[in-house]
């Protein structure tokens, strides 16, 4: 036997075949199939107790159920979001942005954990103790302060009425600045066409009761108040496959919405008012019309202040002159408006535009004539107005005492109306007229994304010395900041959230902590509430109350026991409530002509200077129609054509509303034609119109406004208006401290360009003019 | 002859031993290096005794392995179980009472064991399908762990994590529950007992 190459070839064999024959090869094999299921980030959540806990989630209205699972050696942690069948609206369902509100909260890289300070000399944040960090803000403020510059610091909220809301306005007028902005909404729109017309500004639409809907241009099915009660009212009238309601959408582009409905009238850009106005005229000359109150309205017939608004339909509203203005044929206009007379139980319904705006007051006012017209004012199935929902004040009133104008121009000649927002103040700080601003208080939300033209508002936060942050997330507004001051999601805080918009019955949303997921992170009124302790003085006396939840028990006082009220987290009013509204109007009638609003004008002016006055605030009518509902083209028409097309938002419940940032799960949710390739946004546009431009599916173009300009690929969809073109929302995060939602698509908000509404002044950026080219 | 005939004259059958001693060898190898880079061992916290405990309790391993109210099993007792019996200070005299009294149960910290039986996450087990509807006990699965006096040494699998108590001591998957807890055997036991062992079953 020699040791040759054979004899080793031999061994060799022999020594691969006993390997083989050893349970090596299948026993790894196993375990390897194992250990891919062990990879780090396959959540695998301890065994333990599981519990349920209900909250609202205030991003969405929607009443959920979290379960809760109690590990022997890690504690508790969230599992699941599900939603609350108990609850009176939502009734069990959920939307996106709720299921995936876990990610927001274990999303390690991109909470903010622990307070951190900008380290001038490396630009980077560093970790700092709650005590520095307050000790470090409550200390530039009480400088200003004694400087006398205290209104020179501005805070930006989120929601104005909500406790957070109000506990930053308190803190802020006893603190002594007068600039405080939150986001606008729809429901500032409806309270004010609400207050000029009916006196009653907590209107509501009683879509369940309701068996003939005429949407015009809102998001009924993508996003409109509570989009999960909106969809179970939607599901009532598909119940069993009967349809026992009608849905109308007005609306330019075949939107979700716009394909489910029963009949889609696909307007011009920005004519929904005109229709509006259009169906009122049909149903005058049909003499389908209530007389009782709405023919007995002031300003209904011509009288002592001119001309009526009947005349006025009859005068420019026809449906000849309608159908030129909008695009819908004559006899569309007349079908559905003997239609809509014809149900006992029909509402027309305004709202919010496609990328949040919040809508148009004259077109508000439109609907709201319409529906006065149809009778349905208090009824079922119609506009009702909404029981107060009984909270009480943080405490006696705190009003800026000062004599320094607001930076946003609010309560002045030019802006009577209207609800304090960012872009007007981060327009009249960028100005510096009459001051800049020194500190600026960023509270919740991400208002450098978020905001209309949220250029502007970046811009604005760069230009501020000293920035301080509260909030979860290393956003793009937290991480322009000096200061981050870490505050819970709604998971981990306490809170609450008010009325959806729209929403028939008042509603009441509580968000306690249900888990410490991160130890140092506070409520955002805990924040609030400690620096203003640090500061003393009248600032501590105006907000009392040494936690959030002490401040939301005094709240709530006249609902019950916190406590209770917590582990349940809603008050729901049982039932709409039906009968007359009331009409605390001056005239103590239903107001085609509103009162309220020639009031305001005439206290601004004096009777001779009323029709300057209006002129200021946008209204370009001339006589009593200035003040009456009716049709006025949107800024932004004006500037299109010549090459311009428009651009308008797409609504979509699988990308984020408000400031909530959009998780990995919705953005994973996103089909090709929203987001292709997984980080390019896609745009859609009228096949037609992208042929007159020589664009061709999946083409990468450069949209581009006044405001801003962004990237996306070109979809061709023929349920896009022609001229038109359709941009997502929430898309195109640029902090990168977010990996799954960095550089995904463009900002819709920094393309929008935004324009202060006639006779609301509130900023509305629904539609804007943009050049398109191939980039 | 060809050279090649040659080269086969010259060789014996002798050769083919080394194809045998290569086999034996690494065969051999394999079944003692497997478990050995396979497996290490991991301490337990400290010694535990689940034969005191059972002389002490009338109702068995429910007594501290109970099922909630919802009927999900509780697993491992918690420190407030513990103290159900447990006081502030060691009953006994033994220095592993001592530690778990001075180290878990004053400060309130749960004790890390580590599991013998702990299935992977993708598998749904319900101990009261098993141990209440169907009536096993829990020595089908569990074997003696109930009666033993000491800790056996925890061997962890190096590449899953999970306890070698799954894939069974002996390295070539053989016997069953309670040497061996894999999917097989459990898909055996539930054929044999007319249960259905569909993958949706266990794999939720």
């Amino acid at each position: 036997m020699n040791w040759d190459r054979r004899a080793f070839v031999k061994f060799a064999v022999g020594a691969v075949v006993g390997l083989h024959a050893s349970p090596l090869v299948p026993k790894l094999m196993d375990d390897s199939a194992i250990w891919t299921q062990n990879w780090n980030w396959v959540p695998n959540p301890e065994d333990g107790a599981l519990a349920f806990a209900n909250t609202v989630n205030p991003a969405t209205g929607t009443g959920v159920k979290v379960r809760v699972i109690a590990g022997r050696l890690k504690g508790e942690r969230l599992i699941r979001v599900e939603g609350n069948p108990e609850h009176p609206t939502s009734k069990g369902g959920v939307v996106p942005a709720d299921a995936s509100a876990l990610q927001n909260l274990y999303y390690d890289d991109f909470r903010v954990k622990t307070p951190l300070i900008l380290d001038q000399r490396t630009g980077m944040h560093v970790e700092a103790s709650w005590e520095q960090a307050l000790d470090l803000v409550a200390g530039k403020l009480a400088e200003l302060h004694k400087a006398g510059q205290a209104h020179t610091v501005a805070a930006l909220g989120t929601e104005a009425k909500t406790l957070d809301g109000e506990l930053l306005s308190r803190f802020m007028a006893a603190y002594g600045s007068p600039n405080t902005s939150f986001n606008v909404s729809a429901s500032d729109t409806l309270a004010m066409a609400g207050w000029a017309m009916t006196g009653e500004e907590n209107l509501g639409f009683d879509l369940l009761g309701a068996n003939y809907v005429i949407s015009f241009g809102t998001p009924l099915l993508e996003g409109f108040g509570s989009p999960v009660a909106v969809r179970k009212a939607f599901a009532a009238w598909r119940k069993d496959f009967k349809r026992t309601g009608t849905l109308v959408q007005v609306e330019p582009r075949a939107s979700v919405t716009a394909s489910q409905a029963d009949q889609w009238l696909a307007v011009k850009p920005g004519t929904e008012a005109a229709v509006a106005l259009g169906l009122c005229q049909v149903l005058i000359q049909e003499g389908l019309y209530d007389r009782s109150i709405a023919g007995a309205a002031l300003g209904f017939e011509d009288g002592d202040k001119g001309l009526g608004f009947k005349t006025l339909l009859a005068k420019n509203y026809s449906p000849g002159q309608v159908a030129q203005i909008s695009g819908v044929p004559v006899e569309t206009l007349i079908t559905v408006a003997k239609a809509f007379a014809k149900e006992p139980k029909a509402v027309a319904v305004c709202g919010p535009g496609n990328g949040g705006e919040p809508g148009r007051l004259l077109d508000f006012m439109a609907v709201l004539a319409l529906n006065a017209l149809k009778g349905n004012l208090g009824k079922p199935g119609g506009l009702v107005a909404r029981q107060p929902l009984g909270l009480k004040p943080l405490g006696e009133a705190v009003a800026y005492r000062g004599d320094k104008p607001r930076l946003d121009g609010l309560g002045t000649a030019k802006r009577p109306l209207g609800a304090a927002d960012h872009l007007s103040l981060a327009k009249g700080a960028l100005a510096g007229a009459p001051y800049k601003v020194n500190l600026a208080l960023v509270a919740g939300g991400n208002p450098a994304f978020c905001a209309p033209q949220a250029g502007v508002v970046r811009d604005f936060l760069k230009s501020v010395p000293f920035v301080v942050a509260i909030t979860p997330y290393l956003d793009e507004s937290s991480s322009q900041a000096q200061v981050v001051l870490p505050c819970g999601t709604f998971l981990e805080s306490w809170g609450d959230s008010l009325t959806p918009y729209g929403a028939a019955q008042a509603e009441y949303g509580l968000h306690r902590p249900l888990i410490k997921a991160y130890e140092k992170v506070k409520s955002q009124g805990d924040v609030i509430l400690a620096l203003a302790a640090k500061l003393g003085g009248a600032v501590a006396q105006a907000l009392p109350h040494a936690t959030a939840e002490a401040a939301l028990k005094a709240r709530t006082a006249g609902l019950g026991e916190l406590a209770k009220l917590a582990k349940k987290s809603y008050v729901v009013q049982e039932k709409p409530v039906y009968g007359n509204l009331g009409f605390k109007t001056p005239s103590g009638k239903l107001e085609f002509f509103s009162m309220n609003l020639h009031n305001l004008a005439v206290k601004l002016s004096g009777e001779g200077g009323m029709a300057k006055v209006l002129k200021a605030m946008g209204v370009s009518a001339e006589g009593p129609a200035a003040l009456m509902p009716h049709y006025e083209p949107p800024a932004a028409l004006a500037k299109a054509g010549h090459g311009r097309l428009v651009l308008a938002a797409v609504a979509s419940l699988r990308t984020p509303k408000g400031d909530q940032p959009i998780t990995p799960y919705m953005l994973k949710v996103l089909d090709g034609d929203t987001l292709a390739n997984k980080d390019q946004m896609v745009v859609e546009m009228n096949p037609q119109t992208a042929h007159d431009l020589h664009l061709y599916e999946g083409d990468l173009v450069k949209v581009t406004s006044t405001a801003g300009s962004t990237e996306a690929r070109v979809h061709m969809f023929a349920g896009a208006a022609p001229g038109m073109v359709f941009m997502p929302v929430g898309l195109g995060h640029y902090a990168s401290q977010n990996a799954y939602t960095y550089r995904r698509g463009g900002n819709y908000n920094q393309v929008a360009e935004a324009t202060a509404d006639p006779l609301s002044g509130l900023p509305t950026w629904g539609l804007t003019p943009v050049a398109v080219s191939k980039a | 002859m060809t050279t090649h005939e040659q080269g086969q004259a010259k060789r014996s059958g002798a050769d083919w031993l080394l194809f045998v001693v290569g086999f034996v060898l690494f065969s051999a190898l394999g079944f003692w290096g497997t478990p050995a880079l396979l497996y290490a061992e991991k301490p337990q916290p400290f010694q535990f005794s689940h034969k005191v405990h059972m002389e002490q309790v009338s109702e068995g391993c429910k007594s501290c392995h109970s099922f909630r109210e919802d009927g999900s099993f509780t697993g491992i007792p918690s420190t407030d179980k513990c103290k159900e019996c447990h006081s502030d200070s060691p009953q006994g005299d033994t220095p592993q009472e001592k530690t778990f009294v001075e180290e878990y149960l004053n400060k309130g910290k749960p004790v890390d064991w580590q599991v013998y039986s702990k299935q992977p996450a993708c598998v749904f087990f319900s101990h009261a399908a098993h141990a209440e509807n169907a009536g096993l006990e829990c020595k089908k699965c569990h074997g003696d762990h109930g009666d033993s006096e000491k800790l056996r040494t925890y061997q962890q699998n190096r590449l899953t994590g999970y306890s070698r108590d799954i894939w069974g001591s002996s390295i070539l998957g053989m016997g069953d529950p309670p040497k061996r807890m894999k999917m097989d055997n459990c898909a055996d036991c539930h054929r044999a007992n007319g249960v259905r062992d569909a993958c949706f079953v266990c794999h939720k």
